[in-house]
Protein backbone atom coordinates (compact mmCIF):
# COMPACT_ATOMS: atom_id res chain seq x y z
CA UNK A 1 0.00 0.00 0.00
CA UNK A 2 1.43 3.37 -0.86
CA UNK A 3 1.86 5.87 1.89
CA UNK A 4 -0.63 8.72 1.60
CA UNK A 5 1.93 11.36 2.38
CA UNK A 6 5.56 11.41 3.25
CA UNK A 7 5.48 14.44 5.49
CA UNK A 8 3.35 13.03 8.28
CA UNK A 9 2.82 9.31 8.25
CA UNK A 10 1.17 9.19 11.67
CA UNK A 11 -2.15 11.06 11.64
CA UNK A 12 -2.50 11.40 15.40
CA UNK A 13 -1.27 14.59 16.99
CA UNK A 14 0.44 14.70 20.37
CA UNK A 15 -1.23 16.33 23.32
CA UNK A 16 0.26 19.78 23.69
CA UNK A 17 2.51 20.19 26.70
CA UNK A 18 3.53 23.58 28.02
CA UNK A 19 6.97 24.50 26.72
CA UNK A 20 9.67 25.04 29.26
CA UNK A 21 7.72 23.55 32.11
CA UNK A 22 8.54 19.94 31.39
CA UNK A 23 11.36 19.79 33.92
CA UNK A 24 9.25 21.14 36.74
CA UNK A 25 6.32 18.94 35.80
CA UNK A 26 8.53 15.87 35.92
CA UNK A 27 9.77 16.62 39.39
CA UNK A 28 6.30 17.25 40.78
CA UNK A 29 4.34 14.43 39.23
CA UNK A 30 6.86 11.72 39.83
CA UNK A 31 8.18 9.33 37.27
CA UNK A 32 8.14 10.73 33.75
CA UNK A 33 6.75 8.36 31.18
CA UNK A 34 9.89 8.45 29.16
CA UNK A 35 10.87 5.12 27.69
CA UNK A 36 14.52 5.69 27.31
CA UNK A 37 16.04 3.34 29.83
CA UNK A 38 19.29 5.20 29.92
CA UNK A 39 18.03 8.12 31.94
CA UNK A 40 17.10 7.54 35.55
CA UNK A 41 13.49 8.11 36.47
CA UNK A 42 14.43 10.70 39.05
CA UNK A 43 17.28 13.02 38.17
CA UNK A 44 18.46 14.56 41.41
CA UNK A 45 21.49 16.00 39.60
CA UNK A 46 19.19 18.67 38.19
CA UNK A 47 18.22 19.88 41.63
CA UNK A 48 21.80 20.50 42.63
CA UNK A 49 22.55 22.95 39.88
CA UNK A 50 21.65 26.33 41.22
CA UNK A 51 22.22 28.57 38.18
CA UNK A 52 20.79 28.31 34.74
CA UNK A 53 23.42 28.36 32.03
CA UNK A 54 24.06 31.37 29.84
CA UNK A 55 22.49 31.35 26.39
CA UNK A 56 25.96 31.30 24.81
CA UNK A 57 26.73 28.02 26.56
CA UNK A 58 23.44 26.52 25.39
CA UNK A 59 24.31 27.66 21.89
CA UNK A 60 27.73 26.02 22.01
CA UNK A 61 26.23 22.78 23.29
CA UNK A 62 23.65 22.88 20.50
CA UNK A 63 26.48 23.24 18.00
CA UNK A 64 28.32 20.18 19.33
CA UNK A 65 25.09 18.18 19.31
CA UNK A 66 24.22 19.17 15.74
CA UNK A 67 27.71 18.22 14.61
CA UNK A 68 27.62 14.81 16.30
CA UNK A 69 24.17 13.99 14.95
CA UNK A 70 24.90 15.51 11.53
CA UNK A 71 21.85 17.73 11.77
CA UNK A 72 21.43 20.56 9.28
CA UNK A 73 22.73 23.88 10.67
CA UNK A 74 19.27 25.41 10.61
CA UNK A 75 17.78 22.66 12.84
CA UNK A 76 16.12 24.24 15.84
CA UNK A 77 17.93 23.01 18.94
CA UNK A 78 17.05 24.75 22.17
CA UNK A 79 17.66 24.11 25.86
CA UNK A 80 14.53 21.98 26.00
CA UNK A 81 15.67 19.72 23.20
CA UNK A 82 16.20 16.15 24.34
CA UNK A 83 19.23 14.33 23.00
CA UNK A 84 17.23 11.16 22.42
CA UNK A 85 14.45 13.02 20.60
CA UNK A 86 17.04 14.50 18.24
CA UNK A 87 18.19 10.98 17.43
CA UNK A 88 21.09 10.50 19.82
CA UNK A 89 21.57 6.96 21.00
CA UNK A 90 23.88 6.07 23.88
CA UNK A 91 26.99 6.08 21.69
CA UNK A 92 26.08 9.53 20.34
CA UNK A 93 25.48 10.82 23.86
CA UNK A 94 28.88 9.67 25.03
CA UNK A 95 30.49 11.20 21.94
CA UNK A 96 28.64 14.45 22.56
CA UNK A 97 29.95 14.50 26.12
CA UNK A 98 33.45 13.90 24.77
CA UNK A 99 32.98 16.78 22.34
CA UNK A 100 31.78 19.02 25.15
CA UNK A 101 34.78 18.09 27.28
CA UNK A 102 37.06 19.22 24.48
CA UNK A 103 35.06 22.35 23.69
CA UNK A 104 34.99 23.54 27.29
CA UNK A 105 38.17 21.90 28.58
CA UNK A 106 36.37 20.07 31.37
CA UNK A 107 36.06 16.51 32.56
CA UNK A 108 32.63 14.99 33.01
CA UNK A 109 32.14 12.07 35.38
CA UNK A 110 30.46 9.03 33.83
CA UNK A 111 27.50 9.17 36.15
CA UNK A 112 26.96 12.87 35.45
CA UNK A 113 27.10 12.12 31.75
CA UNK A 114 24.27 9.66 32.22
CA UNK A 115 21.99 12.20 33.83
CA UNK A 116 22.15 14.53 30.85
CA UNK A 117 18.88 14.33 28.97
CA UNK A 118 18.49 17.78 27.42
CA UNK A 119 20.72 20.45 25.97
CA UNK A 120 19.96 22.57 29.03
CA UNK A 121 21.12 19.78 31.36
CA UNK A 122 24.43 19.66 29.51
CA UNK A 123 24.85 23.44 29.54
CA UNK A 124 24.06 23.69 33.26
CA UNK A 125 26.49 20.91 34.07
CA UNK A 126 29.21 22.49 31.96
CA UNK A 127 28.89 25.85 33.66
CA UNK A 128 28.99 24.16 37.05
CA UNK A 129 32.17 22.30 36.11
CA UNK A 130 33.77 25.40 34.60
CA UNK A 131 32.90 27.40 37.70
CA UNK A 132 34.43 24.74 39.96
CA UNK A 133 37.51 24.60 37.81
CA UNK A 134 38.07 28.34 38.02
CA UNK A 135 37.21 28.59 41.70
CA UNK B 1 13.49 -20.67 6.62
CA UNK B 2 9.92 -21.18 7.59
CA UNK B 3 7.39 -18.45 7.04
CA UNK B 4 4.48 -18.57 9.44
CA UNK B 5 1.21 -16.88 8.58
CA UNK B 6 0.26 -14.36 11.22
CA UNK B 7 -3.45 -14.47 10.42
CA UNK B 8 -5.53 -16.88 12.48
CA UNK B 9 -7.47 -18.87 9.89
CA UNK B 10 -11.26 -18.76 10.09
CA UNK B 11 -12.91 -22.17 10.61
CA UNK B 12 -12.68 -24.79 9.28
CA UNK B 13 -8.95 -24.98 9.89
CA UNK B 14 -7.10 -26.79 7.18
CA UNK B 15 -3.55 -26.39 8.38
CA UNK B 16 -2.26 -24.86 11.53
CA UNK B 17 1.27 -24.47 12.79
CA UNK B 18 -0.01 -24.90 16.31
CA UNK B 19 -0.71 -28.25 17.90
CA UNK B 20 -3.83 -27.04 19.68
CA UNK B 21 -6.10 -25.16 17.26
CA UNK B 22 -8.74 -24.81 19.94
CA UNK B 23 -6.67 -22.17 21.72
CA UNK B 24 -6.75 -20.00 18.61
CA UNK B 25 -10.53 -19.91 18.61
CA UNK B 26 -10.52 -18.98 22.26
CA UNK B 27 -8.37 -16.02 21.28
CA UNK B 28 -10.64 -15.05 18.40
CA UNK B 29 -13.60 -14.81 20.69
CA UNK B 30 -11.67 -12.87 23.30
CA UNK B 31 -10.24 -9.41 23.04
CA UNK B 32 -8.13 -8.54 20.06
CA UNK B 33 -7.33 -5.32 18.37
CA UNK B 34 -10.30 -4.46 16.22
CA UNK B 35 -8.14 -2.60 13.78
CA UNK B 36 -5.33 -5.11 13.35
CA UNK B 37 -5.33 -8.73 12.36
CA UNK B 38 -5.46 -10.90 15.50
CA UNK B 39 -2.04 -11.81 16.84
CA UNK B 40 -0.83 -15.34 16.45
CA UNK B 41 0.13 -16.82 19.82
CA UNK B 42 3.59 -18.22 20.47
CA UNK B 43 4.94 -20.51 23.13
CA UNK B 44 6.83 -19.00 26.01
CA UNK B 45 10.53 -19.67 25.95
CA UNK B 46 11.59 -22.53 28.19
CA UNK B 47 13.88 -21.74 31.08
CA UNK B 48 16.96 -22.39 28.97
CA UNK B 49 15.84 -20.55 25.84
CA UNK B 50 16.27 -17.05 24.55
CA UNK B 51 13.93 -15.61 21.98
CA UNK B 52 15.13 -12.85 19.71
CA UNK B 53 12.55 -10.90 17.71
CA UNK B 54 13.40 -8.16 15.28
CA UNK B 55 11.80 -5.76 12.84
CA UNK B 56 13.46 -4.05 9.89
CA UNK B 57 11.87 -0.58 9.74
CA UNK B 58 12.60 -0.18 6.03
CA UNK B 59 10.37 -3.19 5.36
CA UNK B 60 7.40 -1.62 7.12
CA UNK B 61 6.19 0.95 4.64
CA UNK B 62 2.44 0.97 4.99
CA UNK B 63 1.15 4.19 6.55
CA UNK B 64 -2.20 2.60 7.49
CA UNK B 65 -0.34 -0.24 9.22
CA UNK B 66 1.80 2.21 11.16
CA UNK B 67 -1.35 4.10 12.17
CA UNK B 68 -2.82 0.88 13.48
CA UNK B 69 0.33 0.24 15.48
CA UNK B 70 -0.05 3.71 16.96
CA UNK B 71 -3.55 2.77 18.10
CA UNK B 72 -2.10 -0.06 20.18
CA UNK B 73 -0.22 2.38 22.36
CA UNK B 74 -1.52 4.30 25.37
CA UNK B 75 -1.52 8.08 25.03
CA UNK B 76 1.70 8.48 27.00
CA UNK B 77 3.59 6.19 24.63
CA UNK B 78 2.11 7.89 21.58
CA UNK B 79 3.28 11.24 22.93
CA UNK B 80 6.70 9.79 23.50
CA UNK B 81 6.89 8.47 19.93
CA UNK B 82 5.73 11.78 18.49
CA UNK B 83 8.33 13.59 20.60
CA UNK B 84 11.04 12.25 18.32
CA UNK B 85 12.16 14.55 15.54
CA UNK B 86 11.39 13.35 12.09
CA UNK B 87 9.61 10.41 10.52
CA UNK B 88 12.48 7.94 10.69
CA UNK B 89 13.09 8.37 14.40
CA UNK B 90 9.37 8.31 15.12
CA UNK B 91 8.98 5.16 13.09
CA UNK B 92 11.67 3.20 14.89
CA UNK B 93 10.38 4.42 18.26
CA UNK B 94 6.87 3.31 17.25
CA UNK B 95 8.11 -0.06 16.03
CA UNK B 96 10.03 -0.58 19.29
CA UNK B 97 6.88 -0.08 21.39
CA UNK B 98 4.80 -2.13 18.96
CA UNK B 99 7.32 -4.97 18.93
CA UNK B 100 7.51 -5.24 22.69
CA UNK B 101 3.74 -5.05 23.18
CA UNK B 102 2.77 -7.46 20.44
CA UNK B 103 5.56 -9.92 21.26
CA UNK B 104 4.75 -10.12 24.96
CA UNK B 105 1.03 -10.29 24.20
CA UNK B 106 1.62 -13.28 21.92
CA UNK B 107 3.04 -15.28 24.80
CA UNK B 108 -0.51 -15.20 26.13
CA UNK B 109 0.31 -14.92 29.75
CA UNK B 110 -2.86 -15.82 31.63
CA UNK B 111 -4.67 -16.26 28.35
CA UNK B 112 -4.54 -12.59 27.37
CA UNK B 113 -3.63 -11.64 23.87
CA UNK B 114 -4.34 -7.90 23.74
CA UNK B 115 -1.17 -5.84 23.32
CA UNK B 116 -3.06 -2.75 24.39
CA UNK B 117 -3.82 -4.07 27.82
CA UNK B 118 -0.17 -4.54 28.78
CA UNK B 119 1.16 -2.15 31.35
CA UNK B 120 4.79 -1.31 31.83
CA UNK B 121 6.64 0.14 34.76
CA UNK B 122 10.24 0.81 35.64
CA UNK B 123 12.26 -0.74 38.40
CA UNK B 124 13.96 1.61 40.86
CA UNK B 125 16.90 2.00 38.50
CA UNK B 126 14.76 2.80 35.49
CA UNK B 127 14.72 -0.56 33.71
CA UNK B 128 11.39 -1.23 31.96
CA UNK B 129 9.40 -4.23 33.17
CA UNK B 130 5.92 -5.60 32.59
CA UNK B 131 3.44 -4.72 35.29
CA UNK B 132 1.24 -7.77 35.44
CA UNK B 133 -2.28 -7.52 36.77
CA UNK B 134 -2.52 -8.79 40.29
CA UNK B 135 -5.39 -11.20 40.50
CA UNK B 136 -6.20 -13.92 42.97
CA UNK B 137 -4.25 -17.02 42.26
CA UNK B 138 -2.34 -15.43 39.39
CA UNK B 139 1.39 -15.77 39.72
CA UNK B 140 3.06 -13.62 37.09
CA UNK B 141 5.55 -15.52 34.97
CA UNK B 142 9.19 -14.52 35.35
CA UNK B 143 9.21 -13.15 31.81
CA UNK B 144 12.22 -10.95 31.13
CA UNK B 145 12.70 -8.74 28.12
CA UNK B 146 14.93 -6.03 26.77
CA UNK B 147 14.70 -3.83 23.68
CA UNK B 148 17.26 -2.12 21.54
CA UNK B 149 16.84 -0.11 18.38
CA UNK B 150 18.65 1.87 15.76
CA UNK B 151 16.96 3.55 12.81
CA UNK B 152 17.56 0.41 10.76
CA UNK B 153 16.74 -2.35 13.23
CA UNK B 154 14.44 -2.85 16.20
CA UNK B 155 15.04 -5.90 18.39
CA UNK B 156 13.55 -7.48 21.48
CA UNK B 157 15.00 -10.34 23.50
CA UNK B 158 12.81 -12.47 25.77
CA UNK B 159 13.63 -15.10 28.37
CA UNK B 160 11.91 -16.87 31.20
CA UNK B 161 13.69 -15.95 34.37
CA UNK B 162 17.11 -14.92 33.08
CA UNK B 163 17.90 -11.24 33.27
CA UNK B 164 18.63 -10.13 29.72
CA UNK B 165 20.23 -7.15 28.03
CA UNK B 166 20.50 -6.67 24.30
CA UNK B 167 22.10 -4.08 22.10
CA UNK B 168 22.06 -3.71 18.34
CA UNK B 169 24.24 -1.57 16.13
CA UNK B 170 25.00 -1.20 12.46
CA UNK B 171 28.26 -2.90 11.55
CA UNK B 172 29.40 0.13 9.64
CA UNK B 173 28.63 2.62 12.39
CA UNK B 174 31.38 5.17 12.55
CA UNK B 175 32.36 7.17 15.57
CA UNK B 176 33.01 10.88 15.07
CA UNK B 177 35.94 10.67 17.45
CA UNK B 178 39.08 8.66 16.94
CA UNK B 179 38.44 5.12 18.22
CA UNK B 180 41.50 4.84 20.41
CA UNK B 181 40.96 8.29 21.91
CA UNK B 182 37.39 7.27 22.68
CA UNK B 183 38.42 3.91 24.10
CA UNK B 184 41.11 5.48 26.29
CA UNK B 185 38.50 7.82 27.70
CA UNK B 186 35.70 5.33 28.26
CA UNK B 187 36.96 1.73 28.09
CA UNK B 188 39.42 -0.22 30.23
CA UNK B 189 43.14 -0.57 29.58
CA UNK B 190 42.75 -4.18 28.44
CA UNK B 191 40.15 -3.21 25.91
CA UNK B 192 42.29 -0.36 24.60
CA UNK B 193 45.16 -2.85 24.20
CA UNK B 194 42.85 -5.22 22.34
CA UNK B 195 41.77 -2.50 19.92
CA UNK B 196 45.25 -1.06 19.57
CA UNK B 197 46.56 -4.45 18.48
CA UNK B 198 44.36 -4.44 15.38
CA UNK B 199 46.30 -2.92 12.48
CA UNK B 200 43.48 -2.65 9.96
CA UNK B 201 41.34 0.42 10.65
CA UNK B 202 38.20 -1.10 9.19
CA UNK B 203 38.53 -4.19 11.40
CA UNK B 204 39.37 -1.99 14.34
CA UNK B 205 36.17 -0.03 13.79
CA UNK B 206 34.16 -3.24 13.71
CA UNK B 207 35.84 -4.58 16.85
CA UNK B 208 35.04 -1.33 18.58
CA UNK B 209 31.37 -1.64 17.69
CA UNK B 210 31.34 -5.26 18.88
CA UNK B 211 32.86 -4.25 22.20
CA UNK B 212 30.45 -1.36 22.55
CA UNK B 213 27.38 -3.53 21.99
CA UNK B 214 28.66 -6.19 24.42
CA UNK B 215 29.28 -3.59 27.09
CA UNK B 216 25.87 -2.01 26.55
CA UNK B 217 24.17 -5.40 26.70
CA UNK B 218 25.89 -6.18 30.01
CA UNK B 219 24.82 -2.93 31.66
CA UNK B 220 21.29 -3.32 30.35
CA UNK B 221 21.14 -6.87 31.68
CA UNK B 222 22.29 -5.70 35.10
CA UNK B 223 19.40 -3.27 35.02
CA UNK B 224 20.92 -0.82 37.45
CA UNK B 225 21.58 2.05 35.09
CA UNK B 226 24.79 3.17 33.47
CA UNK B 227 25.97 5.24 36.40
CA UNK B 228 26.26 2.13 38.56
CA UNK B 229 28.53 0.41 36.03
CA UNK B 230 30.52 2.97 34.07
CA UNK B 231 32.16 1.38 31.08
CA UNK B 232 35.65 1.78 32.45
CA UNK B 233 34.86 -0.37 35.49
CA UNK B 234 34.50 -3.65 33.63
CA UNK B 235 36.36 -5.43 30.85
CA UNK B 236 34.88 -7.67 28.19
CA UNK B 237 37.27 -10.53 27.61
CA UNK B 238 37.27 -13.07 24.85
CA UNK B 239 38.54 -16.57 25.54
CA UNK B 240 39.08 -19.27 22.99
CA UNK B 241 38.48 -22.87 23.85
CA UNK B 242 42.20 -23.55 23.91
CA UNK B 243 43.60 -20.62 25.79
CA UNK B 244 42.69 -17.35 27.30
CA UNK B 245 43.53 -14.52 25.00
CA UNK B 246 42.05 -11.14 24.39
CA UNK B 247 44.19 -10.30 21.44
CA UNK B 248 42.14 -12.37 19.05
CA UNK B 249 39.37 -10.69 17.11
CA UNK B 250 35.84 -11.57 18.09
CA UNK B 251 35.20 -13.83 15.14
CA UNK B 252 35.43 -17.31 16.49
CA UNK B 253 32.14 -18.93 17.19
CA UNK B 254 33.70 -21.23 19.72
CA UNK B 255 35.13 -18.35 21.69
CA UNK B 256 33.74 -17.55 25.07
CA UNK B 257 33.04 -13.98 26.02
CA UNK B 258 33.21 -13.02 29.66
CA UNK B 259 33.06 -9.93 31.77
CA UNK B 260 35.60 -9.04 34.41
CA UNK B 261 34.81 -6.30 36.86
CA UNK B 262 37.58 -4.12 38.23
CA UNK B 263 36.66 -4.74 41.81
CA UNK B 264 37.19 -8.49 41.47
CA UNK B 265 39.89 -8.81 38.84
CA UNK B 266 40.96 -12.29 39.83
CA UNK B 267 37.55 -13.83 39.36
CA UNK B 268 35.90 -13.56 36.02
CA UNK B 269 32.32 -12.77 36.88
CA UNK B 270 30.67 -16.07 36.14
CA UNK B 271 27.14 -14.90 36.51
CA UNK B 272 26.83 -13.59 32.98
CA UNK B 273 27.06 -15.16 29.57
CA UNK B 274 27.21 -13.45 26.22
CA UNK B 275 26.34 -14.01 22.61
CA UNK B 276 27.43 -11.87 19.71
CA UNK B 277 25.55 -12.26 16.45
CA UNK B 278 25.84 -10.79 13.01
CA UNK B 279 22.32 -10.15 11.71
CA UNK B 280 21.55 -9.97 8.00
CA UNK B 281 25.21 -9.21 7.36
CA UNK B 282 24.55 -5.63 8.42
CA UNK B 283 24.16 -5.48 12.19
CA UNK B 284 25.77 -6.71 15.36
CA UNK B 285 23.49 -7.95 18.11
CA UNK B 286 24.96 -8.48 21.55
CA UNK B 287 23.01 -10.47 24.12
CA UNK B 288 23.91 -10.73 27.78
CA UNK B 289 22.13 -13.25 29.98
CA UNK B 290 22.16 -14.11 33.62
CA UNK B 291 23.54 -17.58 33.94
CA UNK B 292 20.90 -19.96 35.20
CA UNK B 293 22.68 -23.28 35.50
CA UNK B 294 26.18 -24.38 34.88
CA UNK B 295 27.61 -27.56 33.47
CA UNK B 296 30.57 -29.29 35.07
CA UNK B 297 33.48 -27.20 36.40
CA UNK B 298 31.52 -23.96 36.15
CA UNK B 299 31.11 -24.13 32.39
CA UNK B 300 27.88 -22.70 31.10
CA UNK B 301 25.52 -24.42 28.75
CA UNK B 302 25.40 -22.75 25.37
CA UNK B 303 22.73 -20.14 24.84
CA UNK B 304 19.74 -21.73 23.09
CA UNK B 305 18.56 -19.12 20.68
CA UNK B 306 15.44 -18.83 18.55
CA UNK B 307 15.46 -15.83 16.24
CA UNK B 308 12.45 -14.53 14.36
CA UNK B 309 12.16 -11.64 11.99
CA UNK B 310 8.71 -10.14 12.20
CA UNK B 311 6.30 -7.51 11.00
CA UNK B 312 3.88 -7.37 13.94
CA UNK B 313 0.45 -8.70 13.06
CA UNK B 314 1.53 -9.42 9.50
CA UNK B 315 4.14 -12.13 9.32
CA UNK B 316 6.95 -13.94 11.10
CA UNK B 317 9.95 -15.67 9.70
CA UNK B 318 12.02 -18.13 11.70
CA UNK B 319 15.60 -17.21 10.85
CA UNK B 320 17.73 -18.95 13.44
CA UNK B 321 20.04 -21.45 11.81
CA UNK B 322 20.04 -19.50 8.54
CA UNK B 323 22.73 -17.15 7.35
CA UNK B 324 20.60 -14.22 8.47
CA UNK B 325 21.85 -14.93 11.99
CA UNK B 326 25.52 -15.79 12.32
CA UNK B 327 27.08 -16.44 15.71
CA UNK B 328 30.38 -14.60 15.89
CA UNK B 329 31.06 -14.83 19.60
CA UNK B 330 29.95 -16.76 22.63
CA UNK B 331 28.55 -20.24 22.84
CA UNK B 332 25.22 -20.39 21.04
CA UNK B 333 23.04 -23.10 19.59
CA UNK B 334 20.36 -21.84 17.25
CA UNK B 335 16.96 -23.45 16.99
Amino acid sequence: MAAASTSSFIPLKPRPTPRGLSTIAVLKLGAPLSFSFRRPVLAPARLRISCVAKPETVEKVAKVVKKQLALPAETLVTGDSKFAALGADSLDTVEIVMGLEEEFDISVEEDSAQSIATVQDAADLIEELVRKKCA
Amino acid sequence: HRRLPAVIPTPPVSASPFPNPKSQYCCLSRNFSAALTPLLPVQLPSRMETHLWYVVPDEVKSAPLLSKYMELLPQSERDHVLGFRGDQLQKSALLARTLVRTTIARYQVDGHLDPRSLRFKRNIHGKPEVEWETKDGFCPPPLQFNISHTSSLVACGVTMNSLIGIDVEEKRRRTKNNILAFAKRYFTAHEVEHLNAIPDSELQQQEFIKLWTLKEAYVKALGKGFSSSPFNTFTIRVNTAAQESFCLPLNQASSGIAVETLDSPQNLTNNWQFALLELMGSHYVAICLERQETGGAGKAFPIKLTARKTIPSVEDELVSGTNAVVTIGGSVTQF
